[in-house]
């Protein structure tokens, strides 16, 4: 009897429910790292992954964030990566940016692994394609043993074909375009890869208008007029306000005249 | 005695109460507000003109609103930075705040404070109904699509707040004295007329021993014009720097080209930009840098100065104190037949800003956050607008406000060349020592080339500071993005999917990476050519 009153007088577990969770992400989003918290708590303690993980993500957010705060956040972080779900991929992606950027002293060595290892586990995942973007930065500029700029260039392209999900590789084009002609390569490779990038399209604002602006004048420079006059005239037909119409449409009579000095076969 | 004495009391006692009562009725404010919700705005402009265009906005946004009481806060600008920091952190920051990118240090303010306007943006205004706006999206009814913001949030592609005004830099003339001195009130057209006017204004000064100068000078005037004349002058070095193919260079690029040796001050394009500084900083009284720019306006509304070259927020103050009339005109720009800079002028460039400002920010912890955006929509409607321009003289931001005759000339000009900062430093630690060492150009015992010993001589120290400065808030920036991506992804496994959320999870992810191209470069550039890690 009293077993079956004790068993009656336990509260129930109280779970943060999905609906909580989503709360604190909201907040999150809008990094209201205490209110998300808060939502977090309302529940009692997080016991579900995706409670975990938000729970992990606040701490990453919280003011004053502190290198023991965040090592905490990394074992947190550590203990979900070992799943095979969404919500590992997550973890240790954001394991791997603690150690790139947030860490007060980086360890790029180690990102690059983690961004590796999870590339190799789960290639499809959202956040393994991100990691293998970011594999691509540090290969480009920061880590040690990716040799001379030539091997940096080589080393981040390599990435390439497994990055598959076109907004992710569009961005990477981008990365690796950029990352040629920062180290000096041949500018044709370089407008293969921006060119490429602007097939798979989805840029707005700014992003979109400096593809634009480096495709037009890259290829100028190359004398690549029709390539070249077709971008600028783009990017005027796109633009109200943008400081750049004026070299832009200069630019244009340049290359009118180039090509009326070549004649019609240019 | 003591009756007479005790009438006199009760005298000036009814006599009080009486002052008491009328206060109580006709000026003081009730202690209570009859409205349930108030809410603050707080700006730094405080010239004369903002705070009465803002007063008329509120007193039409009160009428239609019953509820709301708008209270206008004023901060001064010397402080405004610390008053932001210290009242968003303690949690008695107002409710819409004025804020700026180019404000030191406050990188991190935007995403941690304010509240992202990305998605009211995208939808129509309200209080634009019945105008030509009324089914333009928010963002678009702003004379530049709010583009300039945009281009500076510290969080790519979020829009976060919204602009009231829009302005450039002008040369404000005394007509009067222009006729006195010249038989005519036409302005100069070219450099080369108004040089010849400078000497007219010498000569004029000398015959009749009036103190008189062609240009009133402080330190902040002497900093615009510099911006006029070193921007102009450099076009052609920011277009031969540009490798990537931008058209462009900012700053943090320019930085970057220093330390690799692409370019100093020892340029010729740079050393006759400051050869033109020179002169025309000698057209300014002794002593100038020591000045205010208070000190210039005065100087210009006593008829001491022939001209003010100043931006068009201090148009309103002009005219308002000068005794004179006052005519804003552009300030001719070199050719490439100008002595002293024309084989390095490319062509005109741009004349005034082309961006909207007077930035407002939405508060993300505002306790009435809808009232605010709500009064924020009206403070930029085509109402809202036409309102705070009649009684600010300050023009407004927003699309078709009808703008007077004489106030158009206030307007960016679109048809020249625009490709880069001034030089004039290229980040907190260079722009210093720039200021710092100006003295050894314009004092009467300097040259180009003192000025240009003196700033080399240390310079690589100051931009490998800049750079690290720069790297630093970059870094910031981009660690916030993180817990937003990974928000957006959760929200989207959690919730019915969301194509607009999708979208703005790749357009997060996408800008971070940019600018991680950026720092990433930033920081190459620091570590393997000999500068400290950043």
């Amino acid at each position: 009897m009293s077993l079956l009153l004790g068993v009656v007088c336990v509260p129930p577990a109280v779970r943060a429910t999905d609906a909580d969770v989503a709360v604190a992400w909201e907040h999150l989003g809008r990094h209201l790292a205490n209110d998300a918290l808060g939502a977090l708590q309302k529940s009692g303690a997080p016991d579900s992954r995706e409670a975990a993980l938000a729970e992990a993500v606040v701490r990453i957010d919280l003011q004053p964030v502190t290198d023991a705060g965040l090592r905490k956040v990394e074992a947190q972080l550590s203990e979900l990566a070992r799943g095979r779900d969404e919500i590992a991929a997550a973890a240790a992606y954001l394991t791997g940016r603690l150690y790139q950027v947030h860490f007060f002293t980086p360890d790029p060595v180690r990102a690059a692994q983690i961004y590796a290892q999870l590339a190799d586990k789960s290639p499809a995942s959202f956040w393994a394609q991100l990691g293998l973007v970011k594999l691509m930065l540090l290969r480009l500029y920061v880590l040690p043993e990716a040799g001379d700029p030539a091997a940096r260039v080589a080393a981040a392209g390599a990435l390439l074909p497994r990055v598959t999900q076109p907004e992710l590789q569009r961005d990477a084009l981008i990365v690796l375009g950029r990352g040629r002609l920062f180290h000096g390569q041949p500018v044709a490779g370089v407008l293969a890869d921006l060119l490429a990038a602007d097939r798979i399209g989805g840029l707005t604002g700014l992003r979109r208008v400096e593809l634009q602006l480096q495709i037009a004048e890259l290829s100028r420079r190359e004398k690549l007029w029709e390539q070249a006059r077709v971008y600028f005239e783009r990017y005027l037909a796109e633009n109200e306000v943008d400081g750049r119409m004026a070299t832009v449409k200069a630019k244009l009579a340049e290359i009118a005249a180039a090509q009326r000095a070549e004649g019609p076969s240019s | 005695m003591r009756r007479g004495k005790f009438r006199l009391m009760l005298a000036v006692f009814a006599a009080g109460y009486l002052v008491a009562l009328w206060w109580v009725f006709t000026r003081s404010a009730p202690l209570v507000s009859a409205r349930p919700v108030t809410i603050r705005f707080a700006h730094w402009q405080i010239e004369k003109g903002p705070p009465d265009g803002i007063r008329a906005v509120i007193r039409r946004y009160e009428e239609l609103n019953p509820r709301v009481k708008v209270e206008q806060v004023e901060v001064p600008g010397p402080v405004y930075r610390q008053w932001v920091r210290t009242n968003l952190t303690g949690g008695t920051a107002t409710d819409l705040m004025e804020f700026a990118y180019w404000l030191q240090g406050m990188n991190d303010v935007p995403v941690r404070y304010f509240e992202p306007l990305t998605a009211a943006m995208s939808e129509t205004n309200p209080y634009n109904r019945g105008t030509p706006m009324e089914k333009v999206p928010w963002r678009q009814t702003f004379a530049d699509g709010l583009y300039e913001m945009i281009s500076q949030s510290p969080e790519i592609g979020q829009v976060y707040g919204a602009t009231l005004s829009q302005g450039s830099s002008r040369l404000f003339c005394n007509r009067e004295l222009l006729k006195k001195i010249t038989g005519s009130a036409a302005p100069p057209v070219t450099l080369a007329d108004f040089r010849t006017l400078c000497a007219q204004v010498d000569d004029y000064a000398r015959r009749t021993g009036v103190v008189l100068r062609p240009l009133a000078g402080s330190y902040s005037n002497a900093q615009w014009l510099a911006d006029f004349v070193m921007f102009g002058t450099l076009t052609g070095m920011s277009l031969e720097l540009d490798r990537e193919g931008y058209l462009a260079r900012w700053p943090w690029q320019a930085q970057s080209d220093y330390l690799l040796g692409r370019w100093n001050y020892r340029r010729p394009e740079v050393k006759a930009g400051f050869a033109m500084l020179r002169e025309f900083t000698q057209q300014m009284r002794p002593g100038f840098s020591q000045l205010s720019r208070d000190d210039a306006l005065q100087e210009f509304v006593r008829g001491a100065a022939l001209f003010i070259y100043s931006g068009t927020y201090d148009a309103t103050s002009l005219k308002r104190l000068a005794p004179f009339p006052v005519q804003a005109m552009r300030l001719p720009q070199p050719t490439k037949d100008d002595p002293v800079v024309g084989p390095y002028v490319v062509g005109p460039y741009k004349d005034g800003y082309l961006g909207t400002s007077f930035e407002l920010y939405l508060n993300k912890h505002s306790p009435h956050k809808a009232e605010a955006l709500d009064f924020l929509r009206f403070l930029t409607s085509v109402e809202g607008g036409q309102l705070f321009m009649d009684h600010s003289g300050w023009l407004s931001s927003v699309r078709g406000v009808k703008v007077p005759p004489e106030m158009e000339i206030y307007r960016g000009s679109m048809d020249g060349h625009s490709a880069g900062p001034q030089y004039m430093g290229v980040g907190p630690y260079s722009t210093m020592a720039f200021w710092q060492h100006l003295n050894l150009l314009v004092g009467p015992q300097g040259s180009v080339d003192k000025f240009v010993e003196a700033l080399e001589n240390g310079m690589r120290k100051q931009v490998t500071e800049d750079a690290r400065v720069q790297i630093r808030t970059d870094l910031e920036a981009i660690r916030a993005v993180d817990t937003e991506i990974a928000a957006m992804n959760a929200l989207n496994r959690l919730q019915a999917p969301d194509p607009a959320r999708a979208l703005r999870q790749h357009a997060l992810a996408s800008n971070q990476t940019v600018a991680e191209i950026n720092e990433g470069q930033a920081a190459w550039v620091l570590q393997r050519h000999g500068y400290r890690q950043p």
